[in-house]
């Protein structure tokens, strides 16, 4: 296995809120493997999109504790000043967000939208020649019509179509590490098949890695190469996706997919009994013994670390070895 | 006495910002000064003394004397019992008038409420100064044509906040039992309806108090509000523009106390309102 | 156009009609109800009896009320605003005449309180919880706070009377064009000086709002320089919001047009009013108040116009498949 991409060690993040300093993320240790696409899975809650907001440094201002190291390709992206970090956004990094319908301004048209992203790469090229490779992309992404599509504003698309927008400005910016923040969530479940399709089929266009955020096992099982789970702020397993989720090695991946398959996959939200640990009052030990049902008193006081548990294959459970 | 907490709790939170410790200091002394203005007040307003005009400040008369020779503080003081007067009077018709209109319009069929809501819109957006000298051409000037203007001006304020104060409360459940229970419009309205719309409403209140101290000042500065001899802030400035070459100190006086009032009243009412909306408490 | 904005801006085009004939009604009644004898109350002490009765007959005052109310009706649609009760001239020419000083006036404010209000708004939404914000919100507030007249006799004070930099009283000779940019120059300040803290809080908290909308984290994640989001984005996401409110505030505008020519006594419709006022002239006034009612609502209609301009959501249809 070539050298991860990306390398994230020991990646804690707070912030201050009205009830107190909740830990978001605490301690995370991953790796996003070069040309793979990693999917990200959890619960609402479980940090995983503030995971991708720490990779592009695009923080809320009550964030009081950024630590640890985002290795990237040789540099340490939490160690950048901000000027450095901009010239990384639109460029080596690029987001596609949940909501289509707001991440666009609706008083600009979707051709000037994508003529400033792809100025980041070709600064002052002119707007006619923006605009043909604007028109390329859109077609590259099935958007039918793009000539017309550019200059349209956003509310005259249809969600899905949006999203292909939002794409299409990524790939455009050409970046080495794409995230694609739950992007299919806001959509009709026959448009989210469309553009999962749209995206397994770009994946050989884009010369990088993409991180798939979702709380959907299924997509990321059709789509990822590997897989990572989150509960809590803390990463509780990650692998090979195929081997993952068939066989699991933590408790609350066996709990998500036991829940996968009794639903009848529409995407609808994975619900296990308990609720999402409160950030501002983490547990001491394990973060998902509360609900866990083959906690253990070892398990409330002493937290698991993320450990090799076989060939690739990592989980944060005391008993990982004999969960097989 | 239970009510008295939470009214302590926002004052010192008023009180815990700049602008709005300014604000509240200011309310405090102009109030005061409205309220106890024959004791504060150093000579009679209105005892002219001719032989005196335009003295500058000095012992016996602080701010120094108008073209009449007349205590300019003594004048300045009675102004703030006048603008106060004017603000308060003004306010609690427009407070009457534009609950009883808000409330009228969540009950009324849409039709009804639409022609109450342009009614609204139609006043609060209009030049009501230009409206007024109209209106002021036909009766004359007066001091109770000051208060109908400005009353009708602010009407819509209130009418509106009262208005949705009462939609969201028709829906409230405790409201649903009473009316099963048999009561009435009118006990409804009184024990539950109006209880609850009266904080926002005095928030509101406190923010539209330099609005008719403004109204005052400009129709009394025009000669078509208070009359004189009255000693309102707005004539006063008149009065001092009138002879501004002789003597800058009345106008400089007058207005600085117009100026401050509304100033202190404005800050004030806006510090209340950050306290007691929470949301924008959270903002900050 | 939309079916919705259609019937939007056809709804504001009946209310507009329905306020000017409101206001028509209003100085109608006004006129009708006044007590007493109405020609000694409208035309003043200073009218011969022979006039008054003149006027009662050309007024129609004899006649019965639905008539002099169709009289009067059809009279302001054709454009006759009645005759002046001192001079004789048509109300509508003297209206007109004086109708460029207030235009001049207030347009000449707005866009001097726009070209600097907009600008320390941005900045102090950008460099928001600085001490710099902090001022410019106090300041801000103390220039609502203040009346335009009040600040107009204090700068006539500082400035003309004190410094004697820049003229006193009037609008200048006709034929200097000089001379009338250096009379504008204290009444306009006068007049922005409240508008520019209002507009600058407005624009502020606009931005503020708008800065914190998905649309332009996206443009930040995407590296966007900040440069950009601010002024090319962000601002005109902002304009919608402060556009909506300055609409709204065209009626104090006015308001303080009035005051500050009187201060200044500058001629302008403002103080066409007043002194047909202090003489009892009530054709004048009543003509005057109907003209300035027609200018709030036009005004107003454009301010609701331009919303289509730059809010595309209004103009085209919906969402296509």
């Amino acid at each position: 296995m070539t050298a991860p991409l990306v390398s994230i060690r020991g990646l804690t993040l707070e912030a201050r809120t009205a009830r107190g300093t909740a830990r978001i993320l605490s301690d995370i240790d991953l790796d996003i493997g070069r040309g793979r696409i990693l999917g990200i899975v959890g619960e609402s809650g479980s940090g995983k999109s503030s995971l991708a907001s720490c990779l592009l440094r695009l923080l809320p201002a009550n964030v009081t504790r950024l630590d640890g190291v985002v290795d990237f390709a040789g540099t340490n992206l939490l160690a950048l000043d901000e000027p450095a970090m901009a010239a990384w956004r639109g460029t080596r990094i690029a987001m596609i967000f949940q909501d289509p319908m707001t991440a666009l301004n609706p008083l600009f048209t979707i051709g000037t939208h994508l003529v400033d992203v792809i100025r980041r790469r070709t600064p002052g090229l002119p707007r006619r020649d923006a605009l043909t490779r604007a028109e390329a992309m859109l077609e590259r992404v099935a958007i039918a019509d793009p000539a017309q599509r550019l200059a349209s504003y956003p509310h005259e698309l249809s969600g899905g179509m949006r999203q292909r927008v939002m794409i299409a400005m990524a790939l455009l910016a050409g970046p080495e590490l794409l995230l694609a923040d739950e992007p299919t969530t806001a959509l009709d479940a026959t448009v989210e098949a469309q553009i999962v399709a749209l995206l397994e089929e770009l994946r050989r266009d884009i010369d990088g890695s993409i991180v798939f955020i979702s709380h959907h096992l299924g997509l990321v099982a059709q789509l990822c190469d590997d897989i990572c789970v989150m509960y809590g702020g803390t990463v509780v397993e990650t692998g090979p996706v195929a081997e993952v989720l068939a066989a699991p090695r933590h408790p609350y991946t066996r709990a998500l997919l036991a829940c996968e398959i009794d639903q009848d996959d529409s995407g609808r939200l994975i619900s296990i009994a308990g609720e999402v640990p409160d950030p501002i009052a983490r547990p001491p030990g394990c973060v998902f013994a509360p609900r866990c049902d083959r906690a253990e008193p070892r398990c409330r006081s002493e937290a698991p670390v993320l450990r090799v548990v076989a060939p690739d294959r990592r989980s944060a459970c005391h008993f990982a070895e004999t969960l097989a | 006495m239970t009510a008295l907490r939470p009214l302590v709790q926002v004052l010192r939170q008023v009180c815990g910002t700049v602008p709005g410790a300014l604000g509240f200091a200011i309310v405090l002394v102009v109030l005061g000064a409205a309220i106890f203005a024959p004791w504060v007040a150093t000579h009679d307003p209105d005892r002219l003394d001719i032989m005196n005009r335009f003295a500058a400040p000095s012992a016996a008369h602080w701010l120094g004397t108008d073209h009449l020779g007349r205590d300019l503080y003594s004048r300045l003081v009675h102004g703030a019992s006048i603008a106060m007067a004017v603000a308060l009077s003004a306010i609690a018709a427009a407070l009457t008038a534009g609950t009883l209109l808000g409330i009228l319009a969540a009950w009324m069929p849409p039709r009804g409420e639409a022609a109450v809501l342009i009614l609204f819109d139609v006043i609060s957006s209009f030049p009501s100064l230009v409206l007024a000298l109209a209106i002021v051409a036909v009766f004359g000037p007066s001091t109770f044509m000051v208060v109908v203007i400005a009353g009708i001006t602010l009407t819509p304020h209130f009418g509106r906040v009262a208005r949705a104060q009462v939609l969201t409360l028709r829906s409230a459940p405790f409201l649903e039992a009473e009316r099963i229970l048999g009561a009435g419009l009118p006990r409804i309205v009184f024990r539950h309806i109006l209880p609850n719309i009266m904080g926002p409403l005095i928030v509101l209140a406190s923010m539209d108090i330099p609005v008719v101290i403004t109204i005052e000042a400009g129709l009394s500065f025009l000669g078509l509000g208070v009359r004189p001899p009255l000693a309102s802030w707005g004539v006063l400035i008149q009065d001092g523009y009138q002879y501004l070459s002789d003597s800058w100190v009345p106008v400089v006086v007058s207005s600085a106390a117009l100026a401050v009032a509304t100033l202190g009243f404005t800050l004030f009412g806006e510090a209340l309102r950050d306290a007691v909306d929470p949301r924008i408490r959270q903002e900050r | 156009m939309r079916a919705e904005t259609a019937r939007y801006l056809a709804s504001r085009l009946v209310t507009s009609a329905l306020i000017v004939l409101g206001a028509m009604l209003l100085l109608f009644a006004l006129s009708a109800l006044v007590p007493g004898d109405p020609a000694v109350t409208l035309l003043g002490p200073q009218a011969t009896p022979e006039f008054a009765r003149q006027f009662i007959r050309e007024m129609g005052l004899d006649r019965p009320l639905h008539e002099r109310l169709w009289l009067f009706l059809t009279n302001v649609l054709t454009g006759n605003l009645g005759t002046d009760v001192l001079s004789g001239r048509p109300v509508a020419g003297m209206v007109l005449s004086v109708m460029p000083y207030t235009f001049v006036l207030t347009f000449g404010a707005i866009g001097l309180a726009v070209l600097l209000g907009v600008p320390l708004g941005v900045f102090a939404a950008t460099h928001r919880g600085s001490l710099a914000d902090n001022v410019l919100a106090f300041i801000s507030v103390a220039f609502i706070a203040v009346p335009s007249f009040v600040v107009a006799i204090l700068l006539l004070l500082v400035f003309s009377i004190w410094l004697n930099w820049l003229p006193v009283l009037g609008a200048g000779n006709a034929d200097d064009l000089w001379d009338q940019a250096r009379r504008l120059i204290l009444p306009m300040a006068a007049l922005a000086i409240g508008w520019v803290g209002f507009i600058a809080r407005l624009v502020r908290s606009s931005m503020l709002e708008v800065m914190a909308e998905p649309h332009i984290r996206t443009m930040r994640a995407y590296g966007i320089p900040e440069r950009l989001v601010t002024y090319k984005y962000a601002l005109k996401n902002a304009c919608i919001p402060t556009i909506a409110l300055l609409g709204m505030g065209v009626g104090r505008l006015l308001g303080g047009a009035v005051l500050v020519e009187i201060v200044f006594a500058r001629p302008g419709l403002g103080r066409l009013i007043f002194d047909a006022l202090s003489v009892r002239n009530f054709p004048v006034v009543q003509g005057a108040v109907l003209v300035v009612v027609v200018l709030f609502v036009v005004v107003n209609l454009l301010v609701d116009l331009s919303y289509s301009a730059i809010d595309p959501r209004m103009r085209r249809g919906g969402a296509a498949k």
